[in-house]
């Protein structure tokens, strides 16, 4: 026995003493909402106890499914995610392959891609709302310089909307960049040193050696970067609400209004849509990137 | 050579791209907040002629401003440090202490990591209404000490992990109590496991907008980000009072971020790593 397991029954009320408040948040803020969501995502529910939910069914699933604004959301979040997959994480990745070549900047470089995140994302959404701004926005300003009739409500006209919403994320992508960029210098020197010596060319190591080792780190970012644009919302909310007309309509979106309109089972109902969702993404990531092998 | 060159230069542009999307935003915003209205609509690229800071001045006396600062500093700070005690607590004793179920409790804190943001919206929307702390501080302190379980567990734990268990015994045959060895031994070796979360806890808490929007209501309890909302018609299209605010609302975050720089890096890493 060591001194570690004595300790430990000795202190018995003092290690649940400590653990408490932890299991307690966890209770409430975790586990019971949960269950609460799965439960009356199947009822009529005013948030007042289980007991008070009243048995519907699927019906707010099918409510879901018939609704239009429902329909646009999923297709958004889909083609959001591609693009968060095929722009966001690739542009994460390429950046951290320079950083990791350590050319005169780039430490520069790597503190002003951070600034974005430490800020609020309200005020982020607040910033691009004004970018885009027809009268006095930045971008329409610069267009102007070579088209001066230029004339656009980007965040209230369609299609311009979803790529003004997608432009506010999918360049800032330092979360996905850090990860990466720690994986990469992780790699052991030898195993490059060695690949140089049987004649590999630079790029034959970054496809053949870099890249797959990174894969943990590459898949994470995926996982990221797809669950935030499942549950995106200030960057939406802030700037085109969801229009013009459905447009950019978003889960979170709809779940926002099922709870001011009290229809709390309908709400949960899109909650659970969100969950399955971010599951999914995870398992099938986990798979395609093979993240349970070990990389070494 | 020429092969090199155009990598070279093909870096050099990403990495001025990357300096490009991430200030530029930024430096626009404190620019025009120095100009005049007709300037910003006018010339939008022109430097500010002079730094008038009445504006600034303006938005502070007026329009609640104040008041949402002071929110927002309080909700969060009291929300970081009663966190951190929490979670502490809890890290210190799975990582100290063997006692049954000890692995389980970490991974099942861990797992509150896969639950994607915003599907407990409407549990803890009617928590915080049913506890009567509907448009109220309380209510969005509580909701907000919640935010850092998993990520205060993974840095705390690994920081007591690293402790040295020579010192425990050391500590232990002297004598001293449960709370001793960990008030006065253990938490003072963790001080930078300590700040890394807190800045990370307090950042998440002062820029977050979501469950302000839910869970206030009036003016008197309403935070900075959420105060954001309502800037239309706040300054009734005054853009440089506009454009002011909005410094005012986004220059503490950098300024966190710019004295902690080397704890953000490690943090942010660190969060989303392990998830």
């Amino acid at each position: 026995m060591d001194t570690k397991s004595k300790l430990g029954r000795r202190n018995l009320p003092w290690v649940f003493i400590f653990l408490l408040p932890t299991l307690v948040m966890f209770a409430m803020f975790y586990l019971w909402p949960i269950i609460e969501v799965f439960y009356t995502s199947f009822t009529r529910y005013r948030g007042f106890g289980l007991h008070t939910a009243e048995w519907l069914g699927f019906a707010n699933f099918t409510r879901l499914f018939n609704m239009q604004s429902f329909l646009i959301s999923i297709t958004n979040i889909a083609l959001w995610s591609v693009l968060a997959i095929v722009l966001h994480v690739s542009f994460g990745v390429v950046v951290a392959f320079i950083f990791y070549r350590g050319i005169p900047g780039w430490k520069f470089a790597r503190a002003a891609f951070m600034v974005p995140v430490v800020i609020s994302s309200a005020a982020w959404a607040m910033i691009y709302r004004f970018i885009f701004n027809n009268d006095f926005g930045l971008l329409n300003n610069i267009i102007r310089i070579f088209n001066p009739d230029f004339q656009l409500n980007w965040f209230f006209s369609s299609p311009a909307a979803f790529w003004a919403i997608t432009f506010t994320w999918v360049f800032y992508a330092v979360i996905v960049t850090m990860v990466v960029l720690g994986d990469l210098m992780a790699i052991p020197s030898d195993l490059l040193e060695a690949a140089s010596i049987d004649g590999a060319s630079s790029w034959q190591k970054t496809w053949f050696i870099k890249l797959p080792l990174c894969r943990f780190s590459i898949g994470t970012g995926v996982i990221m970067s797809v669950t935030s644009r499942i549950s995106m919302y200030e960057a939406i909310a802030l700037t085109s609400r969801g229009g013009p007309g459905d447009d950019t309509m978003s889960l979170s979106l709809i779940l926002v209004r099922a709870i001011s309109d009290n229809n709390f089972g309908l709400a949960n109902a899109t909650a659970v849509i969100m969950f399955i969702m971010g599951i999914l993404t995870m398992v099938i990531v986990n798979k395609l990137f093979r993240m349970n092998d070990s990389v070494y | 050579m020429i092969k090199k060159t155009i990598s070279m230069t093909f870096m050099y542009l990403v990495l001025i791209f990357v300096v490009v999307v991430s200030l530029f935003p930024l430096v626009w915003v404190v620019m025009s907040s120095f100009k005049t209205n007709a300037d910003i609509l006018s010339s939008p690229f022109s430097l500010p002629t002079s730094f008038d800071f009445e504006p600034y001045l303006q938005v502070l006396s007026t329009n609640n401003f104040l008041t949402f600062a002071i929110n927002s500093f309080t909700i969060a700070s009291i929300a970081t440090v009663g966190s951190l005690l929490m979670y502490s607590m809890g890290a210190y004793v799975i990582a100290k202490y063997d006692f049954w179920g000890r692995n389980i409790f970490f991974i099942i804190f861990a797992m509150t990591l896969l639950v994607p943001g915003h599907t407990k919206t409407q549990p803890i929307f009617s928590l915080v209404a049913n506890l009567g702390l509907y448009d109220t501080r309380q209510g969005l302190i509580l909701v907000y000490l919640s935010a850092g379980l998993a990520m205060c567990m993974f840095l705390m734990r690994s920081s007591f992990t690293a402790i040295p268990k020579e010192i425990t015994e050391a500590a232990t045959i002297d004598g001293a109590g449960f709370i001793r060895i960990f008030a006065q031994l253990h938490l003072p070796l963790v001080k930078s496991g300590l700040a890394t979360a807190g800045i990370l806890l307090f950042l998440g808490n002062w820029n977050e907008y979501y469950f302000a929007m839910l869970l206030t209501a009036s003016a008197r309890n309403r935070t900075l980000p959420y105060a954001l909302a309502f800037f239309n018609e706040t300054f009734a299209y005054n853009y440089t009072r506009m454009f002011a605010a909005l410094t005012l609302v986004i220059i503490p975050g950098i300024l966190i971020y710019i004295i902690t720089q080397e704890q953000v890096k490690m943090s942010l890493t660190a969060g989303s790593v392990k998830g």
